[in-house]
């Protein structure tokens, strides 16, 4: 198989949010010995960013993009393997999830699925995550960034609650928190003492790569 | 009939599945299978429609959709499935007439039809927006008891207890909840409207045991007011949503299940996001218990009910609703636009004249997407109530045209819209009506 028509079909997987077809299309990548470096940057981040764009023009809806994120996940989880260490993958690893108590998880997902296409490593924890859960899986992943999303006002204090306990455990520096949902706001992250707030998904997206490299 | 225990016996026993699965894999498509069965059609010309066979096809789309899907309970991994003579048979039972309230505040929630005269029920307030402190809490709510339309209140959600922001699940939010029905009650007494009810007990109980421990009838809390408990979208419980309901059952207090599938979100565009919201009504019944509906479905790029879409989603889940059950169902409506602009105004306006034309009551509302602490005044939810007691009787036609001058007057700035200005004493009184309100009154 040509690599025009194996890129053609990385590209084509993510569009039609098919899984299935992007492991078959990442394995025939491997066997044809395409660089898998290439194969990222000219196969699937295209085909996620447009899927971003449909997205943000509301052409396409959640579901869709959910999809999407996972075909691309499942590509790169065999994709990225092979990259030699040093070589641009992805931008940066981000802890996300909705913090402890909360159980909403829209919000936290639109903003995993875009970071996703942004080309970060997401790991994703899920809702009602506790505070050290967030830090300690940061730290195994070596994260730059957490992301910690609430959407109710009185969950909130619990974005308030990461931050703190990175600051008495004397790891402030190697975190940036990033806090979102709905009753945050960019005064909320400056009185908790949190990196930003992203207003957004996109916006998140912008912040995640200001603080892809550390604060 | 569907009880709490059965409910419980199909969360334990129901068909596993993932969460993911259940969302991306059967609720998604199946949404999108019903919009196309039942050939369901938005019309942007239209935001108001008055066809009533679409009605009929999105009341028909709906029960499929909770036949094919059921509810899914996250804390057991299973999904929840009704027959359709359960289904069935809990419309038929689901009361058309229910009590809230104690003495001359003790008022009637009825069925509404579409273009009824009768006023729509008015639970007004901050639909749970944060405050920060008792004492703004107290003039808030005494506001919203002073509006004369006012059938029950919908408080605002405490922040901060003894300085100490309010954390989850903890002691903090015990000690909030206690404080949101004390407060609530005493500023009714203030304003001489003893009887009137809280039909958001209680705002500031997120987790199972703040509700459990604030509805402690020593804190103020009565039958006769309403026990609301939110759905997670799409169709979604959990085992300590299903606590609220036994606590609320065992109070003998009546259960509002509210919910808000967000357009954009799983259920897709408009369409499916009506068909998901018809589904959402019946399911409440079934699942949370629920004797009263509350949706508040938003817009997930404005976070607000007030663009054109989703004026069509309320309107045409409204009529659906209305002429197939006899469900009793009040609307919520966020508006993008912040306190006393004229903006806020236009919105919330053309959400409550899409929700009373159409058969629902109203609760408004969230200004400014409800995002800000303090930021909420009782001038929005005046209007909305004024607005609805007058569009009550209008024709959906005319209630169309309506809706459609008023957004051409704030649809181009739902972008960027105006913040509005934060709390302040003066916007709390209506003897000195602020400055919009004023200007508003003159249009």
């Amino acid at each position: 198989m040509g690599e025009d028509k194996i890129l053609k079909g990385l590209h084509d997987a993510i569009m039609n949010y098919d899984s299935e077809a992007a492991v078959s299309a990442s394995k025939a990548a491997i066997a044809a010995k395409v660089d898998p470096l290439m194969a990222i940057q000219k196969g699937l981040v295209p085909a996620i960013e447009e899927i971003g764009d449909k997205f943000e023009k509301m052409e396409i809806y959640l579901p869709e993009l959910m999809l999407a994120a996972e075909a691309m996940k499942a590509s790169l989880a065999l994709l990225l393997p092979l990259i030699p260490k040093g070589s641009k993958g992805t931008k940066a690893t981000v802890i996300i999830g909705t913090v402890q108590g909360d159980v909403h998880e829209i919000g936290k997902n639109i903003v995993s699925s875009m970071l996703m296409a942004g080309g970060f490593n997401v790991i994703d924890l899920g809702v009602d995550v506790k505070t050290i859960n967030f830090i300690e899986e940061a730290r195994k992943a070596d994260a730059k960034i957490i992301g910690a999303s609430a959407l109710m006002s009185s969950t909130i204090g619990s974005q308030k609650d990461i931050v703190d306990y990175l600051v008495s455990s004397g790891d402030r520096k190697k975190h940036a928190v990033l806090v979102g949902g709905g009753p945050t706001t960019k005064e909320w992250a400056k009185e908790i003492g949190a990196d930003a707030c992203g207003m957004t998904a996109v916006e998140a997206v912008k912040l995640a790569t200001k603080f892809a490299k550390g604060r | 009939m569907v009880q709490i225990l059965d409910v419980m016996d199909k969360a334990l026993n129901g068909k596993p599945m993932s969460e993911s699965d259940y969302q991306l894999k059967l609720f998604a498509p199946k949404v999108q299978e019903k919009v196309r069965e039942h050939k369901i059609k938005y019309d942007p010309n239209n935001p108001i429609p008055s066809d009533n066979s679409m009605a009929d096809e999105l009341f028909e789309a709906g029960m499929e959709l909770l036949l094919d899907v059921g509810a899914y309970c996250t804390s057991s991994g299973r999904v929840i499935s009704y027959t359709e003579a359960e289904i069935k048979n809990a419309l038929k039972e689901a009361p058309s007439k229910l009590h809230f309230g104690e003495g001359r505040d003790r008022k009637s929630l009825v069925k509404r039809n579409i273009e009824d005269k009768t006023p729509p029920w008015c639970l007004l307030g901050a639909g749970g927006g944060a405050c920060s402190s008792d004492k703004s809490f107290l003039t808030l709510v005494e506001g919203y008891a002073e509006i004369p339309e006012t059938n029950a209140i919908t408080t605002p959600a405490i922040t901060r207890v003894g300085g100490m922001r309010v954390r989850p699940a903890s002691p903090l939010e015990v000690l909030a909840a206690m404080r949101n029905a004390v407060l609530a009650r005493e500023a009714c007494n203030r304003v001489g409207r003893q009887g009137i009810p809280i039909m958001n007990s209680l705002a500031t109980a997120e987790s199972d045991i703040a509700l459990a421990a604030a509805v402690h009838p020593k804190f103020g809390m009565r039958q006769s007011d309403g026990y609301m408990i939110c759905c997670m979208d799409p169709m979604k419980v959990d085992f300590a949503r299903l606590n609220k309901v036994a606590v609320a059952l065992s109070l003998g207090g009546s259960i509002g299940m509210c919910f808000g599938p967000l357009l954009g979100g799983y259920a897709g565009g408009p369409e499916g996001t009506a068909v998901s919201n018809v589904a959402h009504h019946m399911m409440g019944i079934l699942t949370y218990q629920s004797s009263w509906l509350l949706p508040f479905t938003i817009h997930l790029r404005h976070v607000a009910s007030s663009p054109r879409d989703m004026l069509w989603v309320i309107s045409s889940m409204g009529q659906a609703i209305s002429r197939n059950t006899h469900l009793l169902s009040l609307n919520l409506n966020y508006t993008t636009a912040g306190p006393c602009t004229p903006m806020c105004l236009y919105e919330t306006s053309a959400s409550v004249t899409a929700a009373v034309v159409s058969g629902l009551s109203i609760e408004s509302l969230g200004v400014a997407t409800n995002k800000h602490e303090d930021r909420t005044t009782p001038v929005e939810p005046r209007i909305s109530a004024e607005v609805g007691h007058a569009v009550a009787g209008m024709k959906r036609s005319d209630a169309n045209e309506l809706v459609k001058k008023l957004l051409g007057k704030y649809e181009s700035k739902l972008n960027s819209p105006p913040s509005g200005c934060p709390s302040s004493l003066k916007h709390r009184r209506f003897a000195k009506p602020c400055k919009p309100l004023h200007w508003f009154s003159q249009q």
